[in-house]
Parts: structure tokens; C-alpha cells; sequence
């Protein structure tokens, strides 16, 4: 429970975005005058709208509501959890799913193509084979039927549906008493008149038998190439997410019972939300994490950056995303819990080096490695309530007086500086024969230097660089390392917004309101432009498809389609390349016409500039023609969205009763006595000098000798070097 | 760009002044031949790697020099990332057949990206060969300067894996090379594919480039562009992985030429040699660590019968190929491999040069001891190699062909992989032990073009050409461990990242193909207390094709590579069945069932007719495809560990209702009795039946059992006598001939003057 920033005795939450993990859930509340709190409660799994309202209740107890009070004037509540997808990695997710593929093609879901056998390890699991294992499937073999037939890669059918197999199919099927049929075959994302027609017979037998279960196609859900991961996803949906979507509705009901008129968004990880009436909840499988990237984009929009680093430290990973010319990239070809799935993620990439991260000494190579595994929520040897025996990250901040041990996550947790350093000595130093607090300022250069590699790595993989970029630190650890990460990368401007340690719980607030729509269409255009027009012809037909499938959805949910904006792209590359770029084609689309064949010639030149941008030393290879390999369509409407805190500057001098003190740190092979200050007590346009450390409940800002950290009207501070 | 373009430019105009006034562009005004000559004189007097007996960066700033290993191995890293992006071929970007290095200027490998490891050595001695022949003085090295080389004489795995080197200067010196490499689905040659085993020389390989300079000022030259556009079937391909390379090995330079910006020259050159150093004494304290001492040996065989499917005389013959192993693991952690009495060269594609086995050799290392990815050049020096001359695994003959030389280095390596094993399991790692795996063959392969009606919707600019080469083959069972069964369709020796790719994403580039089936090949894992992983069969056709001609090289064909361990049994062997001429349209439009695979074998005749050509052996060479023909292929399961009689009756049970083995197969090997009901997956046990089963294996054992005196005296008169297949007495008569050592060996062995073979 903590209170972050309340100014006010009239507070009106506006906007709720909640967070149910495994153990707590957290809520986080912004008022109509960008004051937050945040709540926790501990997690029901067998009825959600528990825990939600409970840590809804905690956090506007800190304005001295009643959440029956409170509820009433929220204008939006978003909705991201971990249910679905512990359900999956855990494994308790429900079974009697039946599957109907191509004949002969039964066997993929356990083969995983391979890949699934090393998909998600560390880079020396993957090389060391021995370790690799396939996840085990989730439909059990003999509820998997073939059905002979097939269609070509130009979603021709070359050898027709043998429909006698497709009876026999779903009698076993129903026989086995599968509750829903997941039907997935080659090429249905070109041509569904196969599955179609498997759907047609199903119907028809479940009449017969008086009998009724869901059934389920691929084309349906994700029209997108890649028969593997479209058929994943649609098994993961039958065995993971629908399970959720009665938890969704009680969760809305809870809130509607505290009088709450605002319905409960699930925010999925492309970005928007959606209702719990959403037709695929996968897309909702994994959001949470990447909330900060969303509260990145609405910041960048906010304060006017172009492009934006979004870094989150957390325990036990360091995650990454670029917000460039405001937006973000999505990607679909990542593997959920070992199963490679085709759901639009926002592009988040992550190293296994977070605070938690264990630190050990390799005694052949005589070498620092750390992680990737992590002491996770148990922090540290120095925790005196955990059990962990390896030294971790957070020991070596410890040990160079970083951290305050009296007050780590507002005192919840006892840790000890001189256990930290003993640890660190008995364990790194001494078979290295290096001094202790060396080795701790050693090891965090390395960890830093990996996050900071990935930064480099990321920015110049889009072809930008550092300089191009303001960085934004947040999560519990992400203030503390922001200084040392961002060392020898010279970003515009460094961002630790005061609401760090709750800033992915803010992104979810800042979510839109959407539905997207995703679907291969594999369009081949000639180098020459000459069939442009049958190329936009179409796109148009498709993009359509796509702007209905998103209308409908708002009309489910009683929003009138005429407030939603379309927002169409495409996805392009080189004929042949294997790589695609997305473009954003809003620009010449016309919401009566679609796009023409000059319009298709202008989406290229957009195109080809953003590939030369990517990949600026790699000639261009317009001469073998382009492929328009993916339409996205997403609907967009209207959603409330938190204000940021604006306000008055009051001189670089901070009061002070902010200061608690000096305490030493380590920097820079010396030390030295820092101002420690405490946090709420800090005034807009208060300027904090290095060495120093700024404290709060749940994170720490380190400003290294040499820095300093002035506090803006929008309550962020900006690491500058002096 | 720009930037990196005026850095090249002054660069290039710092060598030109230092070269009119006679400097050299090695260190301290050293030549890169005396550089590379001092290096060799140095490392072998000390045995440290340049005499470096201290590394003094390392223990005196221990910290910096882990800052600029992470440093250059993310650049290596985030290089290899982006130049994925621009590669257009299958092969590398969806199973990441791509991996970047860099050398220290006398070619010793400092670090190495992710990808395919096999390549952490290849590239040093294309580098090495340059410098021997005097570049630097003759053809020149010049900043801006592109090279390549996909000559396996030189440095290299197997011929369609094709190296782009570029040369890193900084104030005149060269600092160190950069080197990409790529997988190519087609280089021309006589025949379609990737690996083919159809030629017998060079001649037939297809484009060769011997270290050549194909490109200055960060250009390709025109007349190699132009070379390449023509001579090979896929000029796309070729263009695009090309582009691929060059644009990472640039990146790789412009991170060179940054941490040279902040640390300085001289503390990057000591980085870079200590690295080298680093690598040979962790590779040393790994093998101490975790391999017991001693000597270990083994031998693989191959079995090729060509004597039906040879297109030219030379090699119309079916033969066996000998790859014995002897290993010495050294108490100071040092090793040595011998591969003395390996067959000699010949006229097939099977030839592996040093490169080709060094590469074998890295890519087995780095999964089993060196997983932690921070191998260099540094190991090869912990280790010492004899590929004796001449043979099939370092020839004196460049003439020859070396497509496929993967069919000597696989199995080579299994015998490699039970020493190690061996060697593992004496120091109590029973679950490191890796028996062998199946070698990633029988994969199809070939090309075609489209049909007229079709080939409309591609750009005339693409051709209508479509290639063959899916890499099903990456997918093969993996061998048991001490302590567990081996992985099921998931191992390529050569990458562990195995990935069988999606059938939509291979059909989009090989149009005239499509698959009927993927799926498990019952009775492919080798038996055992532990079974092998297991292997899986497919199916596909040919449609909407002009002319199509696809082949299938097999291996193990129709001998085993070697035997499980500790009692276990071997993988299955590959074999070929396809079907010409067929009806399987008329089947469609009847609504016949058409063949899924061919389990039980003989299976796949039941459900197509046609011109059906069943053969024991594996391989064909290319044939012609009409429309609605069909093949099948196999991956092929691993070796087991224990005896069979051993595994637990639960583990059986599930074998069979996952159709890893039949029930037949179950009885006969494992003797457990059961019903199988096939619909439901329920394999229910006889016990009393099983019991009596089991008592029955043991009587036949107990029956055929005879004392080793006994049998070794039996095995004598056969060798004395020459009592052995004709393959198997030309296979020891011809490694008799290029090993005196050997010959003299095996007669004391079987304590006989000479063997009657």
C-alpha cells in the first residue's frame, strides 16, 4: 500500500488499470487531476472480481474512499492478468480439446517443428543439445484426426476434401466427447472453403446426434501463414484463454456491483482492449509486461518525442522496447511457454539480467556470469527472510550503498549491507582475488554493459542511433541501473518518470480502445507496377473484410461505429526476401475508396524509404518486384486516457525536509558521500545534484557524481551528466 | 554510412601512402605473413597462445576486458540479427543458417556470433591461406577490399556454403578481419540441391571462389555480380544472401572501429590475443573438469552403394567408407584426434577437407563442453588433430568433389561423440552422454520449373524456377543419454537449433512440391534401457510442374554409422520407396485414400498405383517427377543406451501409444505382449505373457552366448580367410594401403601375418 502522490481531499478515480499475477494483484488509479495510487491484494483465482475490487479498495483507501464511492466515477478500467497464461505454463488449463488437420499431418503439434524443443532457452541451452525437450502437447494424440485434401500455396485446391474422412473425423471427435473441435489445414488463411466445408459437416452430424459443441477454424481466428503456430494458437485459445472469459465477466461484475459504469477493457499485447465478448481472447494471452511500452507511446505523444527507448528492470529481466516515430513494431512470431503462436505482440525484446539475477564465478574460465536464472521476488542473500545462498545484483548495489537496507520496498524486507558484502567476498572476490566492493561495481558494469549493448544492438538494428532516442527508465530497478546503462550511449535525453515503479500498470491505463485484424494475403507485385491496380484491388477487398470484422466488434459492444477510426498498414518486402516491414498506409487510404494503384506506388516509396532506413548498407532489390505479404485492419475508438501531473515550478532548490541524510557510495573506483532524499518530498522544478539518492517505497533513483536530476512539471526527472 | 564511408576512405588513403613508402599493414610494421609466422613460432615454443603466458589485461582489469568481450560479441550478435532481415533464403533465415566471426589478422577467430558454429575455424584458414600466398603484397588488402571463399581446400564446410570476408584496417594497420557465412540452396553444378551426391569432381561442383577478391571501396565487383547472376540456378538467392553477408560484416567493422574510438588500438589488440589465449586455457579447464583421461576409440562406417544409382563409371560401386577415431584426453586437459586408417579420397562428393572435420569438430565441442558460446580459435589450439593426407577426411586433391562432405563428417563424428561420451560417463556425467544421432539425410531435394499457367503470377525477373531443399533434414532423432531417452525429430548435428520450418513457408518457395504427410516414423529409434530419439516419415508430390527432377541422399543407407552403447541398438537405416506415373488424381476425385507414409513398410503400395520403385538402399540420383508422382522420405531415429530387456515396462507401454514402436517390434525387442487398441491409444499389458517373452530373449542369449576366446577366435579365421562382403575386404585392403600404421596395427591386433581380405 502506498501512496504515491496525494495532494488533493477531493480525489475522483478516472481511470483503473489492474494487474492479477500469480500471488497479488495490483491496481493503479489516476484522478481527473493526474494523481495515482496504487493498491494490492492478494489474488482469487476461483473468483477474480475479488481480488480486483479488494486491491481497487486498498488503493483509494490512500484518498480516504470508500471504493463503492470511487468506482462510480471511473471512466475507463483496463483489465491485464497472468491467468491465462500461468494456465498454460503450469499446465492446468482445460483438456478434451479435438483437433482436425490435413491427413497425414496429425503428428505437428507434437513435432513443434522442432524448434519448440529449444525455442525459449538460454543461449547455452540452445547450443547445448542434451538439455533440449519438446513441451508436451496439448491435445493428446488420439483426440488429432486427419482429413486427406489439400490446397497450394496460390490457395488452389489440388486435391479435393475427402469429406467421407471429415464424417468419420467428427463421429470420433464427438464419440470422445471433445468439448470444442480446433480445425486447422495447410493454406486455409488463402483459401478457407476446406475448413468451411468441415464446419458445414460438423454441423450437420452434431443435428443428427443432437448434439452440440464449438467449432473452431484457423482462417477464422488468425488468417495468418504458418500452419504450426495458427494451429497453437487456436489450441492455446480452446485450453487457455476461453477458460478466462468467465473470470472476465465476474470481474466486470464486481465492479458493477460497487457501481461502476464503466465496463472492465482487457488489454491484449498488440496494444488495445478489448471486451471479454472478444472473439479470440488469446490475443489477451500476454499483456501485462508490456504496458510501459503503451504508457511509453502516450508519454511520447504527451511531451512531443518522436523516439522513445522504453527499459524496464525488473527482478529477474531487463525489457526493451523503441517507440519510433510514435509508434511501436508488433511482431508474431514468437513462442508463448515453448509453443510458437502467431499473436501480434508488441515488440518487446528482453535479457535475462534483472535486480534478482544471481551472480556467480565460472571456476574454469575464471569469469563473472550473471544469471539468467534469478532469486525473483526473494531478492538477495542479504534478505534476511529468504533462503537464497547465491550472491544476486541487488547484494552488489547493496554493497555500494545504492540502496538504503532499512527501507527496501518500504521496509517490507530486512537486508543487511555487511552479510551483502561478506557474500559477495566469500563467494566472487576471493577465488577471483579482488577486492569486494570491486567486484560488486564490477559485476553491475557488466550486467549494465549487456543492457546497454542490447540498446545499442536494438537501435541500430532499425537503423537509427542512440543520439536519435530519449531513453525512459522505469520498473522497480530501472532508476537505479538508468544511470550506468545509458554510460557510453549519448540518448537526447534520459526520462525516470516519479511513477517509475508503477509505470507499466500506468501503460495499461493508456491502452486504446481497439480491435486489430491481421491476414496473409501474399499479393505479389510486379517490379514495373503493372498489375498495381488488381494489387490494390485486392487490398481493398481485403482491408474491408478487416474494417467490418473491427465494426461489428464495437457494435457488440454498443459503441457506435461512426466514432471508430480505422487504421489500416500493410506488411511488405522484397519478392523473395523473407523479411517484412510494416507500413502504415492511413495516409492514402480512403475511407470510401480504399487505396488506388498510385496510392499501392506511394505505400511503396514509404516502403522502400523505411528499408533503407533499417537497412542502410544492404543494397535494395526492387528489381525482383514486391510481396504484400500481410493487411492489418485495426478499428480504434473512443477511450478515456489518464492525464500526466502538470505542474507549478517551484525553484531548483529542494525543501528541506526532503533531505534524510548522507550515506556513501561507490563510483568510479572512489567514494563518496551522497544526499540521500526522499522522494514525495520533492517539489517540480527542484533540481538534485550528484552523488545522490533519491528514495522511495518501491524504487531508487541513483544520481552518480557528475549528474544531476531536475524534477520537470511533469513530475519526471531527466538524468543529465553536468 | 556516410560516416563509416569517410572512415573507409581514410582509412584506404593512410594504407596507400604507407604501402608507396614500402610499409606493410601488419602491426608495428610488421607484414601479416611475419605477423602469422611469429604467432605460429610463439604458440608452439610456450604452448600459449602468442607466448601470452599472463593475460594482463584480464587480471588487472578484469572488468574492462569482460566490457569489450560482451561489446564484440553484441556486435557480432546484433549483426548477424539485422543481416538476417536481408537474407532471402529459407535455409537461412527460418533454420538461421548464417553465423559471423572475427579474426585476429593472422586469421585466429576471436569470437563468434550465434548461428551455425560450425564455421568458428573455417573461415581462419581461408584467412591463413591468403596470407601463405602472399595477398597482401600480390593481389592487395586494401580497406573497402570484399573477399570470398567457398573452396573447402581452403577453408570451408562443404562447397554451398559460401564466406564473405572483409579486411578492418585502422591508421593504416590492418586490426582484424571480418567474416560471413552463409548456406546457399543452389551454387549450379551438375546437379540441383545444397548437398548432392552425385559428383564426382570439382568440375561438377558448381561456382568455386578460391579466396577471391570480389569487391573494393564496399562494392562488388560487376563481373562477379554478373558471375554469380549466371551460374547459378537461383540468382535471387544468391544476390540477396550475398547482400546479407557484406552488410553484416560492415556492421561488424563499424563496432570494431567504435570500441577502437573508445578504449584505443592498443588495448583492442591485447583484447583481442588474450581472447584467443582465454579460449585455449578454458577449453583445457573444461576437459579437465568434466572428461576423464585416457584413450578413447571408436569407428564409423558408411555404407554408399552406388553400384545401381552411379551416373559415372568411377563411381557405379557400392563401398564402405572407414572413419576409425582415437582420442587421447590428457590428464593437463590437453586432446588429441586421430583419425589414422580413415579410406582414402575419391571420386564422389563425400571428400571433407581439414576445414570441413575442424568445423565437425567445433560444432560437436561447442554442444557438448563449450556450450557456454565463448568458443574460439583459442580451443583449437587445446587441441591437437591428425587427418591423415589423402584420405576422406583431408585430401591432397582439389580436383575432387566436396558437395557433400557431410556424409564422411556426420558419421565421423558419432564415434567422436561416443568417446567423448565415454569419457563423460567415467567422470560420473551419465547425463551428458549423447550415444549418436541420426545424420540429418534423406530430405528431398532437386528443383523444377513452373508451369506455364502458373508461373504468371512470379515476376519474369524471379525466373520460373523453383528449388528443392527443404530442411526437413534438421530434424532428426537424438540419441539417449546414461540417464534418458534421446530427443524425438528435434537434432541436426551440425545446429541444435533444429527447426523442420512450417510447410506453408517452404511450398511458398518450392511451388511445384507439396506434402502429403509429416509424421512419425514408427520403429526409427534405436532400441535401448534408454531409447534413441525418433525419427519421422513424409510424403510429398509434384504438381503444377513443367519439369521436375528430385533425388534423395541417405545416410545411415544400408549400414548403421555405429552401433547404441552399453547394450543399446542403433537408429533404423533409411530406405527409398516413390511412385511414377499414378493415379493419384483419379484417387482424389474417387475419394481413394492416397499415401500418408509408408507405416508398416510396404504400406505405401497399398494406397497408390503406379510405377512403384521400392529399394532397400536410401539414395537415388536425380529423377524425373511428373505431375502426381510421389515420394516418400524418412528422418531416421538415434542410437539407444542398455539393454532393451532393461526399460520399464510403463516407458514401453507409452512407446506404443505414441507409435514410437510397434507392438510387434515391442515383443520381439523388448518383449512386452500387449493389445494395442490403434483408436484410442490404449496399449494394454499381458503380463504373464510378457513375463514368458522376456524369459525367452534371455534363454536365446543365454543359448547363442559363447565365451570372448571363442568368438575372438572365430572372428580371426574370418579375417584370415577374408570372409567378409566384398565391401567390407576393399574398405580394409584400401586403408591397409594409405596407412602402413594402420595395417601393421591390425595384424598385431588379430595377431596374424596378413588378413586374406
Amino acid at each position: 500500500m502506498v501512496v504515491v502522490s496525494a495532494d488533493d481531499d477531493h480525489n475522483r478515480p478516472r481511470l483503473l488499470a489492474m494487474d492479477t499475477g500469480g500471488t497479488m494483484t495490483d491496481t493503479f488509479v489516476v484522478d481527473d487531476e493526474a494523481n495515482y495510487t496504487v493498491g494490492k491484494a492478494q489474488t482469487t483465482p476461483d473468483d477474480e472480481s475479488v481480488c480486483t475490487t479488494n486491491s481497487f479498495a486498498d488503493a483509494v483507501d490512500n484518498w480516504g474512499l470508500d471504493p463503492t464511492d470511487g468506482a462510480g466515477e471511473l471512466e475507463g478500467i483496463v483489465y491485464s492478468g497472468t491467468a491465462m497464461l500461468n494456465r498454460l505454463l503450469e499446465r492446468e488449463g482445460s483438456g478434451n480439446i479435438g483437433v482436425i488437420t490435413n491427413g497425414g499431418m496429425e503428428d505437428q503439434l507434437r513435432f513443434g517443428r522442432g524448434i519448440q524443443s529449444w525455442a525459449d532457452r538460454s543461449y547455452a541451452g540452445r547450443l547445448h543439445a542434451r538439455e533440449h525437450e519438446h513441451p508436451e502437447p496439448l491435445v493428446p494424440r488420439e483426440n488429432i484426426r486427419g482429413v486427406r485434401g489439400r490446397m497450394n500455396m496460390a490457395g488452389l485446391p489440388t486435391l479435393p476434401l475427402y469429406e467421407d474422412e471429415a464424417y468419420d473425423a467428427i463421429h470420433d471427435l464427438l464419440d470422445r466427447g471433445v468439448r470444442v473441435i480446433c480445425v486447422c489445414l495447410v493454406y486455409s488463411y488463402l483459401n478457407d472453403n476446406h475448413e468451411q466445408k468441415i464446419k458445414d459437416i460438423a454441423e450437420e452430424v452434431m443435428d443428427e446426434r443432437g448434439e452440440s459443441v464449438p467449432i473452431w477454424l484457423s482462417s477464422e481466428q488468425k488468417p495468418i501463414r504458418g500452419e504450426l503456430p495458427r494451429l497453437n494458437t487456436l489450441v492455446i485459445e480452446a485450453y487457455a484463454a476461453e477458460p478466462s472469459r468467465e473470470q472476465l465477466r465476474q470481474v466486470d461484475d464486481g465492479f458493477a456491483e460497487l457501481g461502476s459504469e464503466s465496463p472492465v477493457r482487457v488489454l491484449t499485447s498488440s496494444g488495445g482492449t478489448v471486451a471479454p465478448e472478444h472473439d479470440w481472447l488469446v490475443d489477451t494471452m500476454l499483456s501485462g509486461p508490456i504496458g510501459g511500452i503503451f504508457g511509453g507511446e502516450f508519454l511520447a505523444e504527451e511531451l512531443d518525442i518522436d523516439n522513445l527507448v522504453c527499459s524496464d528492470v525488473g527482478g529477474t529481466s531487463f525489457d526493451v522496447g523503441l517507440i519510433t516515430e510514435g509508434h511501436y513494431p508488433t511482431r508474431w512470431d514468437q513462442s508463448l511457454a515453448q509453443f510458437m503462436v502467431n499473436i501480434p505482440m508488441t515488440a518487446m525484446d528482453t535479457i535475462g539480467s534483472g535486480t534478482g539475477s544471481y551472480v556467480r564465478v565460472d571456476r574454469t574460465s575464471e569469469r563473472i556470469e550473471v544469471g539468467p536464472d534469478s532469486a525473483g521476488y526473494k531478492v538477495g542473500y542479504s534478505n534476511m527472510d529468504s533462503d537464497v545462498d547465491t550472491v544476486t545484483v541487488t547484494d552488489c548495489t547493496l554493497a555500494l550503498g545504492y540502496l538504503n537496507p532499512d527501507s527496501f520496498l518500504g521496509g517490507d524486507i530486512p537486508m543487511d549491507r555487511e552479510v551483502a558484502i561478506d557474500a559477495i567476498d566469500d563467494q566472487i572476490a576471493s577465488p577471483l582475488d579482488e577486492d569486494p566492493i570491486e567486484t560488486a561495481r564490477g559485476v553491475l558494469d557488466i550486467v549494465e554493459r549487456d543492457m546497454s549493448n542490447e540498446l545499442r544492438g536494438l537501435i541500430l538494428g532499425l537503423g537509427y542511433s542512440p543520439e536519435n532516442y530519449t531513453l525512459m527508465s522505469y520498473g522497480g530497478g530501472g532508476p537505479l541501473h538508468a544511470a550506468g546503462y545509458s554510460r557510453g550511449l549519448e540518448f537526447e535525453d534520459i526520462l525516470i518518470p516519479q511513477w517509475a515503479a508503477a509505470f507499466s500498470a500506468f501503460g495499461c491505463a493508456c491502452a486504446d480502445s481497439a480491435y486489430r485484424y491481421d491476414q496473409s494475403v501474399d499479393e505479389i507485385l510486379q517490379p514495373d507496377f503493372s498489375n498495381a491496380s488488381s494489387v490494390a484491388y485486392s487490398i481493398n477487398d481485403t482491408l474491408e473484410t478487416l474494417r467490418k470484422r473491427a465494426e461489428t466488434a464495437f457494435d457488440r459492444d454498443g459503441v457506435d461505429p461512426e466514432t471508430v477510426e480505422f487504421q489500416p498498414s500493410l506488411r511488405i518486402q522484397y519478392l523473395g526476401m523473407l523479411d517484412d516491414l510494416e507500413v502504415d498506409i492511413g495516409e492514402v487510404w480512403d475511407d470510401e475508396e480504399g487505396i488506388d494503384s498510385e496510392g499501392v506506388e506511394d505505400v511503396i516509396d514509404r516502403y522502400e524509404a523505411k528499408f533503407d532506413q533499417v537497412f542502410q548498407r544492404a543494397a535494395k532489390s526492387p528489381e525482383n518486384g514486391y510481396q504484400i505479404t500481410m493487411a492489418i485492419g485495426v478499428g480504434v475508438g473512443p477511450s478515456a486516457k489518464p492525464t500526466i501531473p502538470h505542474e507549478e515550478l517551484r525553484g531548483e532548490t529542494p525543501p528541506e525536509d526532503a533531505h534524510k541524510g548522507t550515506r556513501d557510495i561507490y563510483w568510479d573506483d572512489a567514494w563518496h558521500a551522497a544526499d540521500l532524499w526522499q522522494m514525495r518530498d520533492i517539489q517540480p522544478g527542484n533540481r538534485i545534484e550528484g552523488p545522490s539518492v533519491i528514495e522511495a517505497p518501491a524504487t531508487t533513483i541513483l544520481v552518480p557524481p557528475g549528474y544531476e536530476a531536475p524534477l520537470d512539471e511533469n513530475r519526471i526527472y531527466h538524468l543529465q551528466e553536468q | 554510412m556516410s560516416i563509416e564511408n569517410d572512415k573507409v576512405g581514410e582509412e584506404k588513403l593512410a594504407v596507400t601512402e604507407k604501402l608507396t613508402n614500402g610499409g606493410e599493414i601488419g602491426w608495428d610494421g610488421q607484414s601479416l605473413q611475419s605477423m602469422l609466422a611469429e604467432t605460429e613460432r610463439l604458440t608452439e615454443e610456450t604452448g600459449h597462445y602468442r607466448g601470452l603466458e599472463d593475460l594482463e589485461l584480464k587480471e588487472e582489469n578484469r572488468f574492462e576486458y569482460e566490457r569489450l568481450y560482451s561489446r564484440l560479441r553484441g556486435a557480432l550478435v546484433s549483426a548477424r540479427e539485422t543481416a538476417l532481415h536481408v537474407s532471402a533464403s529459407p535455409i537461412v533465415r527460418e533454420i538461421g543458417e548464417l553465423c559471423f566471426q572475427i579474426y585476429t589478422p593472422e586469421g585466429d577467430s576471436i569470437a563468434v556470433s550465434t548461428g551455425i558454429i560450425v564455421h568458428v575455424h573455417t573461415g581462419s584458414l581461408a584467412i591463413k591461406w591468403m596470407i601463405e600466398e602472399d595477398y597482401e603484397h600480390d593481389r592487395g588488402i586494401e580497406p573497402g577490399d570484399v573477399f570470398c571463399n567457398n573452396d573447402n581446400d581452403l577453408g570451408n564446410v562443404h562447397t554451398t556454403d559460401v564466406h564473405t570476408i572483409v579486411p578492418i584496417f585502422h591508421d593504416g594497420e590492418l586490426v582484424a578481419w571480418a567474416d560471413g557465412v552463409t548456406h546457399e540452396a543452389d551454387i549450379g553444378g551438375a546437379s540441383q540441391g545444397h548437398t548432392s551426391i552425385v559428383h564426382t569432381s570439382r568440375f561438377e561442383d558448381g561456382i568455386y571462389a578460391t579466396c577471391e577478391k570480389i569487391g573494393e571501396g564496399d562494392e562488388l565487383y560487376q563481373d562477379w555480380k554478373t558471375r554469380g547472376e549466371r551460374s547459378t540456378r537461383t540468382p535471387m538467392y544468391w544476390d540477396l544472401d550475398e547482400k546479407c553477408r557484406l552488410a553484416g560484416c560492415h556492421m561488424i567493422r563499424e563496432a570494431v572501429h567504435e570500441i577502437i574510438d573508445d578504449v584505443g588500438a592498443e588495448t583492442f589488440k591485447q583484447f583481442t590475443r588474450e581472447a584467443v589465449e582465454e579460449g585455449r586455457r578454458t577449453m583445457e579447464s573444461r576437459v579437465q573438469e568434466r572428461l576423464f583421461p585416457g584413450t578413447y576409440r571408436n569407428s564409423s562406417f558408411v555404407g554408399l552403394p552406388l553400384a545401381e544409382e552411379g551416373w559415372k563409371p568411377e563411381q557405379q560401386k557400392d563401398s564402405l567408407h572407414h572413419l576409425p577415431v582415437e582420442m587421447d584426453i590428457n590428464a593437463d586437459g590437453t586432446m588429441s584426434l586421430d583419425m589414422e586408417g580413415t579410406s582414402s579420397q575419391g571420386k564422389h562428393s563425400f571428400n571433407a577437407a581439414e576445414g570441413s572435420m575442424t568445423g565437425g569438430l567445433w560444432v560437436s565441442l561447442t554442444q557438448c563442453l563449450l556450450h557456454d558460446g565463448k568458443v574460439n580459435d583459442g580451443s583449437h589450439y587445446a587441441l591437437e588433430t591428425n587427418f591423415p593426407e589423402g584420405s576422406l577426411t583431408n585430401p591432397d586433391d582439389p580436383q575432387l568433389s566436396f558437395h557433400a562432405p557431410w556424409g564422411t563428417i556426420m558419421p565421423a563424428f558419432q564415434s567422436v561423440w561416443q568417446n567423448v561420451s565415454q569419457a563423460f560417463f567415467s567422470r560420473g556425467f551419465r547425463e551428458e552422454v549423447v550415444t549418436g544421432y541420426s545424420e540429418t539425410t534423406d530430405t528431398v531435394q532437386g528443383g523444377g520449373t513452373l508451369m506455364e499457367s502458373m508461373a504468371q503470377m512470379i515476376p519474369d525477373e524471379v525466373g520460373d524456377y523453383f528449388p528443392v531443399s527443404p530442411f526437413d533434414l534438421s530434424c532428426q532423432g537424438l540419441g539417449a543419454s546414461a540417464v534418458r531417452d534421446g530427443l524425438d525429430h528435434g537434432y541436426a548435428m551440425w545446429n541444435p537449433e533444429a527447426d523442420m520450418g512450417d510447410v506453408e513457408e517452404w511450398e511458398m518457395v518450392q511451388w511445384g512440391t507439396q506434402y502429403l504427410s509429416r509424421q512419425m516414423k514408427t520403429d526409427s529409434a534405436g532400441h535401448g534401457k534408454y531409447r534413441g530419439g525418433s525419427g519421422w516419415e513424409g510424403v510429398m508430390t509434384v504438381m503444377g510442374t513443367e519439369d521436375c527432377t528430385l533425388y534423395k541422399a541417405s545416410i545411415p543407407d544400408v549400414a548403421f554409422s555405429t552401433a547404441g552403447m552399453a547394450g543399446g541398438y542403433p537408429g533404423s537405416t533409411k530406405y527409398a520407396v516413390r511412385a511414377h506415373d499414378t493415379d493419384l488424381a483419379d484417387r482424389a476425385r474417387e475419394g481413394e485414400p492416397y499415401p500418408t507414409g509408408d507405416t508398416p513398410p510396404g504400406s505405401f503400395e497399398e494406397h497408390i498405383d503406379g510405377d512403384i520403385e521400392r529399394t532397400h538402399r536410401g539414395n537415388y540420383f536425380p529423377k524425373e517427377f511428373d505431375n502426381h508422382d510421389v515420394m516418400h522420405f524418412q528422418m531416421g531415429g538415434g542410437p539407444g543406451w542398455g539393454d532393451p530387456l532393461e526399460r520399464p515396462l510403463e516407458k514401453v507401454v507409452a512407446d506404443v501409444e505414441e507409435e514410437i514402436y510397434s507392438p510387434e517390434t515391442v515383443e520381439k525387442v523388448y518383449g512386452v505382449v500387449g493389445e494395442f487398441d490403434e483408436k484410442n491409444r490404449v496399449f494394454e499389458i499381458d503380463q504373464e505373457a510378457t513375463d514368458a517373452a522376456r524369459e525367452k530373449i534371455r534363454e536365446r542369449r543365454a543359448e547363442e552366448s559363447v565365451p570372448f576366446e571363442e568368438f575372438f577366435e572365430e572372428e580371426r579365421e574370418r579375417v584370415q580367410d577374408g570372409d567378409v562382403s566384398d565391401p567390407v575386404a576393399e574398405m580394409y585392403v584400401d586403408a591397409f594401403d594409405i596407412s602402413e600404421e594402420f595395417k601393421s596395427e591390425f595384424d598385431e591386433f588379430w595377431d596374424i601375418d596378413r588378413s586374406g581380405f
